[in-house]
């Protein structure tokens, strides 16, 4: 069994917690205390100076919280969670990257997602790509499929 | 950046070449690996002791304090969950998440630095 799972040849179950998928949460859930931290040492000594940027802070700690959570549950119904908050998390990063570019003063670069995470050595771009990647491999309609064969 | 950082900086880059080339060799978390993350909790707590010290010695802190000592407590939350998770399922993979606590830890310190400063 441990040889199994160290080749990455274990049974395909529908969770995303396990092999690579650990590193991953890992990561999320470093992404997920450091934003958490940051948008709330924002919010509570400098609000008023860019509430904009300040919201988008908060929000994207919310968004690392969900994807950490749904990402480390088992069944469907997490999964889909995970795919909505990796998403909005692509989303988030690209659009407010791209406004960070091009409108320095609404986006003062103090979000994770500003200049698309440069200043997290750019993994916050990196990390919903990767998630993506690790949910389609890991969907349900394959682990279920591959449940059947194991049963035939 | 004081010794308390390169402290960090050799202990963190040592853990991280560590856990990598054990994930790179596909092994499962080992006692060199988890005892090398163990290593940069040791270091972290000397920092933690010595800037103990150097507060109740009167060593005024330039930036924001409770920002320095929540960094500090973060970074010393790193160790105990990497090991925890890495030990839950033990694959190739958990050793890499080993390594990401060494230059996580260190990243932490060099701000700690900046914030002390």
């Amino acid at each position: 069994m441990k040889d199994q799972q160290a080749t990455g040849h274990a049974p395909v179950r529908n969770t995303r917690n396990t092999g690579p998928g650990r590193l991953l949460i890992a990561v999320y859930g470093v992404f997920a205390i450091s934003a958490t931290a940051r948008a709330g040492y924002q919010i509570l000594t400098k609000f008023s100076d860019a509430p904009l940027a300040y919201l988008l802070s908060a929000f994207a700690a919310l968004v690392y919280i969900l994807a950490t959570v749904s990402l480390a549950k088992a069944g469907t119904t997490w999964f889909k969670v995970s795919v909505a908050a990796v998403l909005v998390e692509l989303a988030g990063v690209l659009v407010v990257g791209t406004l960070s570019v091009l409108d320095s003063v609404q986006f003062p670069h103090e979000t994770v997602w500003s200049l698309f995470g440069r200043g997290y050595g750019f993994i916050p771009l990196l990390l919903p790509i990767l998630g993506l990647v690790w949910l389609y491999r890991r969907r349900p309609s394959a682990a279920a499929a591959a449940q059947a064969k194991a049963a035939e | 950046m004081d010794a308390y950082f390169w402290i960090i900086l050799v202990t963190g880059l040592v853990s991280t070449v560590v856990c990598l080339g054990a994930g790179i060799l596909k092994k499962a978390p080992n006692d060199i690996t988890i005892l090398s993350v163990a290593a940069v909790e040791a270091a972290l707590v000397v920092y933690l002791v010595g800037s103990i010290v150097r507060v109740i010695a009167g060593e005024p802190i330039a930036g924001e304090a409770w920002e320095f000592w929540g960094y500090m407590a973060t970074a010393m939350l790193l160790p105990p969950a990497a090991i925890y998770w890495s030990i839950l399922e033990r694959t190739r993979w958990s050793n890499f998440v080993l390594a990401a606590v060494g230059v996580t830890a260190l990243v932490m310190a060099a701000r700690m630095n900046q914030i002390w400063y």
